[in-house]
């Protein structure tokens, strides 16, 4: 994808992660959201330096002439892997939540661990 | 001896308490052992041959693994070496699940190496690692309401995490570096252009989710207050300081003064409404974290090197009688059954005579009072503030910490009687305390000597003094007025909409001013 359309994207995923992350309760969705903000930094970084005839970081003599930056790809794959982790273990706490709440909708939760408090 | 020793062997130590399950109490006192030769190494290091910086792999600084020697990152290693063993000790008698050890070595590793970090990209996978292992810290018991406390706390430091991603981003674009040392030329020579605002923008807001601004880090009262006492004590006292750290060397880099200082006081103030409102002690103390935070921040906002380094000095004076106030005030809340305040007063006969001394410590720290850590680090930073507004509005935050600890007297009566605590507790409370109390040649090592000899005047003293006075003043006349705060902002949703809102606000200060 090239650079400026690349960075749009990404933008335009960010948004849309936001507004499943503030507007819906479930909080399934919520975390697939998550996911999605998540991923639009990653496309953002790796579309900073794409454009029309590069060629991947990848050491060989035919590649290099071209070669986009490989920086932020080796970037991106801590990131990645980041993300993931983030996300099977906050899945795991939902599981939780789910289990001593009965539901998933953020703000009954939020009622309930008030309703402990009073 | 280089910081990347410190860091990998207590990584290695992560792993190693996973594998000898059995040993763990061998290990971490091998860590700590260890762990103060090293600091002392590092500190011989720094003192004969200076800062340097560490290189990891084949490259050059700008785009390798680098950590730097220098004075901020060693006063903050100690900061996490002095919290690890408070909480080591806290924690010595009770049996926990071997992961809890690998958890605690990772978070006290990732802090290390977190605070001689200047690259920029190494620091979002540090503040990662950290919010992962504090995240899991946090629901240890597995108490639904402490797993909904750690999932908001994940949720909004990994979108925080993301809007810094997106200006390492930017600035990776505009300069092809992500090193603070290489930056700081490069955005000198370059200002005002926009992807600097922009920049600068999104990385402080990122940093301000994990450092416990106001307006940024709303999942912090519920976390700091639900998680174990250990885990609080660590979670207030060392993991935000993190965050402050990294606004630090971001503020040396991008011209942030406005911007932190109006930061500052949004925090400093809705912090302390809060705290003196909030009957819960534990959320009290978050609370006022929140509000230390911001006059933190004032500080480095203040414009002066002698604010800046006093604000970091007090940073560390924070981190050890906050973490003091989370252990002490968690062992009576276990024994109240609560931490509400009439419950805790009902039962202060049963409290342990070591946590009202060190109760007793930790409050007259956090009110500046010398000769404790809190007076030498405010006389610093108050010596380095020229304007005399910011100095007026900073002496009100501390009648405002006054005004919210005030009610805390009724736990501190009778101080020679109720029963013998354990000793590893009482261990670990005394160097805490001790710590408190002779923090002055600590923080020789960050104030150079021309500052610090000017602590010592009577103008200082007659103005902390005046200023605790008023706070019990304030405290008296707030007592009986009814004013109900709205508590739906810390609500999921209203915490994330209050991140962009702060977003906002932050690239619109650094574009006017």
């Amino acid at each position: 994808m090239q650079g400026p359309i690349g960075i749009a994207a990404a933008v335009a995923l960010f948004a849309i992660g936001t507004l499943g992350l503030v507007l819906r309760r479930d909080l399934v969705i919520k975390l697939l959201a998550l996911g999605l903000v998540n991923t639009s930094a990653i496309l953002c970084l790796l579309s900073l330096d794409a454009a029309p005839g590069r060629t991947p970081p990848f050491l060989s003599p035919a590649f290099t002439q071209h070669m986009v930056d490989p920086l932020p790809q080796a970037l991106v794959l801590s990131a990645i892997v980041i993300n993931f982790a983030i996300l099977a273990l906050a899945l795991v706490f939902v599981m939780r939540i789910v289990e001593q709440y009965h539901t998933l909708d953020s703000q009954r939760v939020e009622h309930e661990v008030e309703g402990e408090d009073a | 001896m280089s910081p990347v020793t410190l860091v990998l062997f207590r990584l290695a130590l992560a792993i190693l308490s996973i594998l000898f399950r059995r040993f763990h109490r061998a290990l971490l006192l091998v860590a700590h052992a260890i762990d103060a030769v090293l600091l002392v190494g590092l500190f011989a290091r720094l003192s004969t041959s200076g800062t340097g910086e560490f290189i990891l792999g084949p490259w050059t600084s700008a785009t390798s693994i680098a950590f730097s020697l220098d004075r901020i990152g060693l006063t903050f290693a100690f900061l996490g070496f002095a919290l690890s063993l408070a909480v080591m000790l806290y924690a010595w008698r009770e049996t926990l699940r071997p992961y809890a050890f690998l958890l605690l070595h990772l978070l006290i590793g990732s802090c290390y190496a977190l605070s001689f970090t200047k690259d920029l990209f190494n620091a979002y996978v540090l503040f990662e690692l950290i919010t992962l292992s504090s995240f899991l810290l946090v629901g240890y018991e597995r108490k639904a309401r402490q797993i909904w406390a750690s999932l908001r706390y994940l949720i909004l430091s990994s979108f925080g995490m993301t809007i810094f991603l997106f200006g390492i981003a930017v600035l990776y674009h505009h300069t092809g570096t992500l090193h603070l040392d290489t930056l700081a030329p490069i955005i000198a020579s370059n200002q005002p252009a926009p992807w600097i605002t922009l920049s600068a923008a999104l990385l402080v807001t990122g940093v301000a989710v994990k450092a416990g601004v106001f307006i940024f880090s709303l999942w912090l009262p519920s976390a700091h207050a639900e998680a174990p006492p250990a885990v609080s004590a660590l979670l207030s006292g060392l993991v935000i300081k993190m965050g402050v750290v990294e606004l630090f060397r971001l503020s040396g880099v991008f011209p942030l003064e406005t911007t932190l200082l109006v930061l500052g006081f949004i925090t400093a103030f809705l912090g302390l409404v809060y705290a003196i409102r909030t009957k819960r002690i534990k959320r009290m103390l978050a609370f006022s974290t929140l509000s230390q935070i911001g006059y933190l921040l004032i500080g480095f906002g203040a414009g002066t090197e002698g604010a800046r380094v006093g604000a970091l000095d007090y940073a560390v004076a924070h981190g050890l009688f906050k973490g003091l106030l989370f252990l002490a005030i968690g062992e009576i809340a276990a024994l109240a059954g609560s931490d509400k305040l009439e419950h805790l007063v009902e039962h202060r006969d049963r409290f342990p005579r070591a946590c009202r001394w060190v109760l007793i410590v930790a409050c007259l720290g956090i009110l500046g009072l010398p000769p404790f850590a809190g007076f030498a680090a405010k006389a610093v930073l108050e010596a380095g503030i020229d304007s005399t507004l910011v100095h007026t509005l900073v002496v009100l935050v501390t009648v405002g910490t006054t005004a919210a600890f005030a009610k805390l007297i009724p736990l501190l009566s009778r101080p020679f009687g109720g029963p013998r605590c354990s000793i590893s507790r009482a261990l670990g409370y005394g160097w805490l305390g001790v710590a408190i109390l002779f923090f002055l040649p600590l923080s020789r090592l960050l104030v150079p000597r021309p500052i610090w000899l000017t602590l010592f005047n009577a103008l200082a003293f007659v103005e902390a003094l005046a200023a605790v006075l008023l706070g019990f003043v304030v405290y008296r006349l707030l007592r009986r007025v009814p004013w109900r705060l709205p508590h739906a902002i810390f609500g999921i949703e209203e915490a994330l909409m209050t991140v962009l809102a702060g977003f906002l606000l932050v690239w619109g200060l650094l574009v006017t001013v």
